[in-house]
């Protein structure tokens, strides 16, 4: 059988083995060829090998140490085999089925070091971004570099720490840097020759729509960045991009007014890249509340007819329903118990606040922390269960302000939160059922608070993701019941996947410093050596 | 953005920022830098005094090894300038009597050992050396900018990543390389199915193959009859002979250029 296996892998990877725009619609199956699974960042494998009838056996198949790394966020994406993982200015091409390294590719001149989520794959090409602002095309079966194209200064307080996402026949990609003053914005670029095609800021420009909303001095530092990749549906043609804190973070009295489109959910044409609406989730954020979290889409009934919707967990406390074709706010559902900056929301998604919650000089505390109530831990959708998982934090901090004059790139941010030693927070893993906003079941977890794990969804029944004390954890769907657990020994900033190879299912995720893959234990046969020979 | 950056904004986010500052300080190089009169003045008093501990190509010995990456990095050229200058206290590096123009001869010859290709000077002609990399053959094997075969190392970087030193050697003494990746390999299944191409990787228990066309080959051992390695470079070793000084000079001019990042200049650095 193995030899059968290995023919087909030998003679299996043709010109089909390319990274279709296709392929990546169809969603994750045996592959993950996009950072959310699929461009609906469903999170949802369609494998069932590993089940909550068998999980109870994972064992880990390989672990693969990434040198000098620390604190990784990379979110691996695996095709026909190969697994593509990135640490700050490198990209690695490991054998999905041993870990063992096929090719890497460093930058070694990048003039910064930072945290990166990953790359994107189309074609034969693998893009990602070094946190001094490039993209780079490689080609992805060997690590060639093809072109580089810098769209970003470091000089003006940016940086890249976001996968890129490839759609059709362009690469997406965003910066960050909100918390040292910036302006952000979403870029595309030619797949095929790194052309830039368009830029849409997600802080206007002088006398453009919004700007009202802003004291002018601060429009070309006012944060609002794209660090996380987004979604996309192609019947729209829209792609779902969120964005990050207003600047400076804890203090709005340079900056009066709700300072679109920070802390907001943009849906941008994919061809001109214009902004066809947007829903700004807190407006004059001054508790660092980016909105940095997948935007799910799914399609469901509402109030008895179809829609096409969009799920967004919010760090300010709230998750999201709206219509995805208009923007129009359905619902806000309280992610977490602890939540006191506002008594809910209006009509129209607005957050109904509780005077006196902003930061102030002597320290306020506020929650949700600054952590958010979630944040970039990816959530998923069970198309099966039909429920929403999603990390949740309950935690509460105090915040400080300064009213000091803003100076951009300074490290200055207005102020600062801290952890109350009253309220030193825990972590919640819950499923929420979407149509009633109801809890079904949830998880609590010890630890320091030092994670940001994010999940996964699975046709077997099984919801993956890490706790606070460095488990990778496997809970049952319907249940939240804990079926299985291994230690990884270090914190989790990112969140599990699913692929398969040569018939046999495996689950994968970073830890701060290594990329583990765990699959079904199978005893080991002793190995029949092959005949060597080494010429000199 | 990050609450983990958030939290501690007075005293990380200050560092954070200063590091990439601090690196693009606006200083003006010292002449001496790339200077090759500098560099050769330098070589000469480099072997007088320091190569004794540090190796006669600076790689090291009772001294540490200058052509680490992690030392050209960390140090700037006054850095440079100082520690030769001064010594460094507790340890065996004594401090030097040379002028400044000497000290500043010996920063430019150590730049010169560990720099990067494109940020050095060099003294062929890139053009014709480019006339020179087709003429060879070079790129029936390598690729620059995804032009040329699949078997070699990718030469898009090479400048940026490698001295034009090592990038000279390689070309002449291609043998020297003793790394396995990119040598030739033929492995046999056990129903006498041949997958030939460049190793990428192997162990006891699994082998990576790319083979010509760039396909990527993932092999159990075990599911292995037999395989060879090659272990001699594949590349022709009669570059040295083949190729007249001039050319030589001209292709390492050449290959120095290829880098993902332009050479850095001072009106690139500190500009704000």
């Amino acid at each position: 059988m193995r030899i059968t296996a290995f023919l087909l892998i030998a003679t299996g990877l043709t010109a089909a083995a390319q990274v279709r725009h296709e392929d990546i619609l169809k969603g994750p199956g045996n592959d993950w060829l996009t950072y959310a699974g699929g461009f609906d960042g469903k999170r949802h494998s369609p494998l069932t090998q590993i089940s909550t009838a068998n999980v109870g056996s994972l064992t880990p198949k390989w672990v693969f140490h990434v040198p000098k790394a620390n604190g990784l966020r990379t979110h691996p994406l695996v095709h026909d085999g190969v697994m593509y993982v990135t640490a700050s200015n490198t990209v690695f091409a490991l054998d999905a089925t041993t870990g063992r390294q096929i090719w890497v590719w460093r930058d070694t001149r990048a003039k910064k070091e930072g945290v990166n989520r990953g790359v994107a794959l189309l074609g034969d090409r693998v893009f990602f971004s070094t946190a001094d602002v490039h993209l780079v095309a490689l080609d992805r079966r060997t690590g060639n570099l093809l072109w580089q194209k810098k769209y970003g200064d470091i000089e003006k307080g940016l940086f890249a720490s976001a996968a890129p996402l490839a759609v059709k026949d362009r690469v997406l990609a965003g910066v960050a840097g909100s918390d040292t003053g910036m302006r952000g914005y979403v870029a595309a670029f030619s797949a095929s020759t790194g052309e830039e095609l368009w830029r849409t800021y997600t802080i206007p420009g002088r006398g453009e729509p919004g700007s009202e909303t802003w004291s002018k001095e601060l429009l070309d530092w006012g944060g609002a960045g794209t660090w996380l990749s987004g979604t996309y549906d192609p019947e729209l043609n829209l792609l779902y991009w969120t964005t990050g804190n207003a600047w400076p973070d804890f203090y709005g009295g340079n900056r009066v007014g709700d300072n679109l489109y920070t802390s907001s959910l943009i849906a941008l044409d994919l061809e001109t890249g214009k902004m066809k609406w947007y829903f700004q989730f807190t407006p004059h954020d001054v508790h660092d509340w980016d909105a940095q979290s997948w935007p799910v889409l799914v399609d469901m009934p509402w109030n008895g007819r179809p829609r096409k919707l969009v799920f967004h967990a919010n760090r300010n406390g709230f998750w999201y329903v709206l219509d995805r074709t208009t923007g129009e706010f359905l619902r806000a559902t309280k992610l977490v118990d602890k939540l006191d900056w506002a008594t809910g929301v209006d009509a129209k998604g607005r957050p109904i606040l509780v005077p006196g919650k902003d930061p102030t000089p002597a320290g306020n505390v506020v929650c949700p922390g600054v952590r958010g109530a979630t944040n970039w831990m990816s959530p998923s959708y069970n198309p099966v269960t039909g429920w929403f998982y999603i990390m949740t934090v309950e935690q509460c901090d105090i915040f400080t302000s300064s009213a000091k004059e803003p100076e951009p790139m300074k490290g200055f941010s207005g102020g600062g939160a801290g952890k109350n030693p009253k309220t030193p927070g825990y972590f919640v893993l819950r499923a929420f059922d979407p149509k009633t906003g109801e809890r079904k079941w949830e998880y609590p977890m010890t630890g320091p608070m030092e994670a940001w794990p994010g999940t996964l969804s699975t046709a077997g029944g099984v919801i993956f993701s890490a706790d606070d004390e460095g488990n990778l954890v496997a809970l049952h769907a319907r249940t939240g019941q804990a079926l299985w657990h291994f230690n990884m020994g270090e914190t989790i900033a990112t969140a599990p996947i699913t692929y398969s190879v040569r018939g046999k299912q495996y689950v994968a995720i970073a830890s701060a410093t290594a990329v583990f893959s765990f699959g079904l234990f199978e005893p080991a046969k002793p190995l029949a050596q092959p005949a060597v020979k080494i010429i000199e | 953005m990050l609450a983990i950056m958030s939290r501690i904004p007075y005293v990380v986010l200050p560092l954070l920022i200063a590091l990439p500052l601090g690196a693009q300080s606006g200083k003006k190089k010292n002449p001496a830098i790339g200077n090759p009169a500098a560099i050769e003045a330098g070589r000469t008093l480099y072997m007088g005094g320091c190569a004794g501990c540090h190796g006669q190509g600076g790689q090291g010995g009772r001294g540490p090894n200058l052509k680490g990456r992690g030392m050209w990095h960390s140090l700037d050229d006054e850095g440079l300038f100082k520690t030769i200058q001064k010594g460094v206290p507790g340890a065996d590096m004594p401090p030097s009597n040379l002028s400044e123009d000497q000290l500043w001869q010996l920063v430019a010859f150590v730049r010169s050992i560990n720099a990067p290709a494109v940020e050095q000077k060099i003294a062929g002609n890139p053009q014709a050396g480019e006339a020179v990399f087709a003429k060879a053959g070079c790129a029936n094997c390598h690729q620059i900018r995804g032009r040329g075969g699949l078997t070699g190392p990718d030469l898009s970087n090479i400048g940026g990543t490698q001295t034009a030193e090592d990038i000279r050697e390689n070309i002449s003494d291609p043998a020297a390389d003793w790394n396995e990746s990119y040598r030739k390999v033929v492995a046999v299944g056990r129903d006498g199915r041949k997958v030939e191409g460049i190793l990428r990787n192997r162990n006891n228990y699994s082998m990576q193959i790319q083979d010509a066309a760039g396909r990527i080959h993932l092999i159990a051992i075990g599911d292995l009859k037999e395989y060879s390695l090659d272990r001699r470079s594949p590349m022709p070793n009669d570059y040295k002979t083949r190729l007249s000084r001039q050319e030589m000079d001209d292709l390492v001019a050449y290959l120095s250029r290829q880098s993902m990042r332009p050479p850095e200049t001072d009106s690139e650095k500190g500009s704000n």
